[in-house]
């Protein structure tokens, strides 16, 4: 028991090494915790509560006092971009973490059985697939009114399936195994094969797929908040603030109220991208065919010597 | 596979809370209970569910697609005074988007690292991390006011105005969405163009002496459509749905703004309606792409098995 505790600590720490040495994870995640700690701490950093009103003060461009403006009723942008970000990373990451259980769940009871099980659950995330993805979120939201958990819920029901065609695939390979084998002719239950034995082995396409969610559910925040169809106003999100660009004078006077907005959406995604690229290169080495030859025989060196 | 999606948009829009005679009938009108209960009747609400389903399969299936419960008009009638601006924003940009990504995926695989190759990295950056209406935004406060070239988008019906009059508006709405299309396409054109450079048939053109050019073009580029298609073929649904953002942005009144207000004020006998248009294309649009799949590759041919 303490070899094995070993073995997989090295094998984290490893893991975390190779992640620290690629420049695309370590940038990525820079970026992340840095926007999430302002969030956390934004009313601290700006110093304005996000809902403070200052009438006198509105639509302000920036400035030293307000770095990215007032809004129409003179509330600080800086600190509701800030604050804004709670909501936007949280429904991001729940969404996220949601989505991936649905369809981890799903990819491995369809992979693993395979058969008409398998079939239906296919068919099903094949035309969830093709449905313009805003549409059905459109539908959804329709069915069960707006608020943030059921932004969630909603996200989740419709963004489940590139886990679940991963999770499946994987499920496919691996059933075959000699050790899934040795599973079965020990009689081992098929909830425990399938969850114990398969699943860990994985993980890796499982956490790729986590963070390139979350990317998609805070884009997906952002575009359904603009409609004013997703989380109610009263909240500020990265989208929510962007409700104010429907108004043609705020689009043309106005810029800094929708253009801090959507640079924060779009830094954090990039940031979210970066590390879901470093933790594909450093979870999956087949990902890596773009590699130049020199850094390829690198990496199958260092692999060679970590053997040893 | 259509009786199911018919039948799932149908009970999922009985299964919501929201009473559609509540959603008609104003609240201050609502008081007349004897009357609500005649309008319940007439509108074959107390039936079995069953028999309202088959009910509104008979309806669609004749063309009879009911009335909103928003503006009392026939939804045919909303459907084909907006199909065309849809259709006329979605074609275009998904033609320009199509023929752009093939071409600067192309170079972009065959020569890496070359201006195309960077062209599109920068276009795949913008659309991963941009949300497509902010794209539309931002042209709209540079071309439209703060240079003011072109009109907001604002579609004009056809008819009286010539087309030269209508084209400028049509510039920026195509624009952002073409950019948004483009990001994708042109990453899988990209990596497809790659895959298949590195096939030995590429190899075996190239020793028989083959012009590089003949080689990209009728080597290379055909063999790469296959992936690329079904990209496209999932843009499709696109033609009747609208792209719901940027017909927000530029209030162009299509299929995608229909169904924001449909949404909005609970307008359940519209939604149903759209949503089923889409999953037919859907269907339609799976069967295509096994027909160009087929002309593109013989292999896959129906019917033609080892």
């Amino acid at each position: 028991m303490s070899k094995k505790n070993q073995d997989q600590q090295s094998t984290t720490r490893i893991f975390i090494s190779n992640f620290l040495h690629n420049p695309s994870g370590v940038i990525g995640l820079a970026i992340i915790s840095v926007m999430i700690l302002t969030s956390i701490f934004a009313v601290q950093i700006s110093g304005v509560a996000p809902d403070y009103i200052d009438p006198i003060n509105s639509r302000l461009g920036p400035s030293w006092s307000h770095l990215f403006g007032t809004d129409q009723l003179g509330r600080d942008m800086f600190s509701r971009i800030l604050s804004g970000g709670r909501q936007s990373i949280y429904i991001g990451v729940l969404a996220s973490f949601m989505a991936n259980l649905i369809g981890t769940v799903l990819g491995a009871t369809a992979g693993y059985l395979g058969g008409k099980i398998d079939t239906v659950v296919m068919r099903i995330s094949e035309l969830v697939m093709t449905f313009p993805q805003l549409i059905l979120v459109l539908i959804f939201v329709s069915l069960l009114g707006q608020g943030i958990n059921n932004v969630i819920i909603v996200f989740a029901l419709t963004g489940w399936m590139t886990t679940f065609r991963l999770v499946r695939g994987e499920f496919f390979s691996l059933r075959e195994e000699a050790f899934v084998e040795a599973d079965r002719a020990f009689g081992f239950s098929k909830p425990r094969i399938i969850f114990r034995h398969l699943l860990p082995n994985t993980m890796s396409p499982i956490v790729v797929a986590f963070t390139v969610n979350i990317a998609i559910f805070i884009i997906a925040e952002a575009g359904l908040s603009f409609l004013g169809l997703g989380v109610p106003v009263t909240t500020p999100t990265w989208g929510n603030l962007l409700t104010a660009a429907q108004n043609p004078v705020v689009v043309n006077e106005y810029w800094w109220l929708w253009v801090f907005p959507a640079l924060a959406i779009a830094i954090f995604v990039l940031g979210v991208n970066f590390v879901g690229d470093g933790l594909r290169d450093v979870l999956d080495p087949r990902h890596k065919s773009l590699i130049t030859k020199n850094k390829w025989k690198t990496m199958v060196l260092s692999r060679l010597r970590r053997k040893k | 596979m259509a009786f199911t999606i018919s039948a799932l948009i149908f009970f999922a829009s009985r299964l919501s809370p929201i009473d559609p005679i509540n959603a008609m009938v104003p609240p201050d009108m609502a008081a007349d209970s004897a009357n609500l209960a005649q309008l319940r009747q007439e509108l074959g609400l107390n039936d079995n569910i069953f028999f309202q389903y088959f009910h509104w399969l008979r309806d669609i299936a004749t063309g009879n697609f009911g009335y909103s419960l928003q503006s009392g008009q026939k939804i045919s009638e909303i459907l084909a005074l907006r199909m065309p601006a849809t259709l006329e924003l979605v074609l275009s940009a998904l033609i320009l988007s199509t023929i752009l990504a093939l071409t600067l995926g192309l170079f972009a695989g065959a020569k890496r690292g070359g201006i195309a190759d960077k062209l599109s990295r920068v276009f795949a950056v913008i659309g991963i991390a941009v949300p497509d209406f902010f794209i539309g935004l931002a042209l709209l406060n540079v071309f439209a006011y703060r240079v003011e070239w072109l009109p907001t988008g604002n579609r004009i019906a056809p008819g009286q105005v010539t087309f030269w009059d209508r084209f400028p508006h049509l510039i920026l709405p195509v624009a952002t969405l073409t950019i948004a299309m483009l990001a994708v396409l042109i990453r899988y054109t990209r990596n497809s163009v790659l895959d298949t450079l590195n096939r030995d048939f590429v190899k075996t053109a190239r020793s028989k002496g083959v012009p590089e050019w003949r080689v990209l073009y009728s080597h290379v580029f055909r063999n790469s459509l296959g992936p690329v298609m079904v990209i496209l073929a999932f843009r499709l649904p696109l033609l009747v749905g609208g792209s719901i953002l940027v017909e927000s942005v530029f209030q162009w009144p299509g299929i995608g703004t229909t169904i924001i207000a449909a949404v909005s004020a609970s307008d359940y006998p519209v939604i149903m309606v759209i949503s089923m248009l889409i999953a037919m294309v859907i269907l339609v649009a799976s069967f295509l792409v096994d027909i160009v799949k087929s002309i593109l590759d013989p292999r896959v041919r129906l019917g033609g098995g080892k």
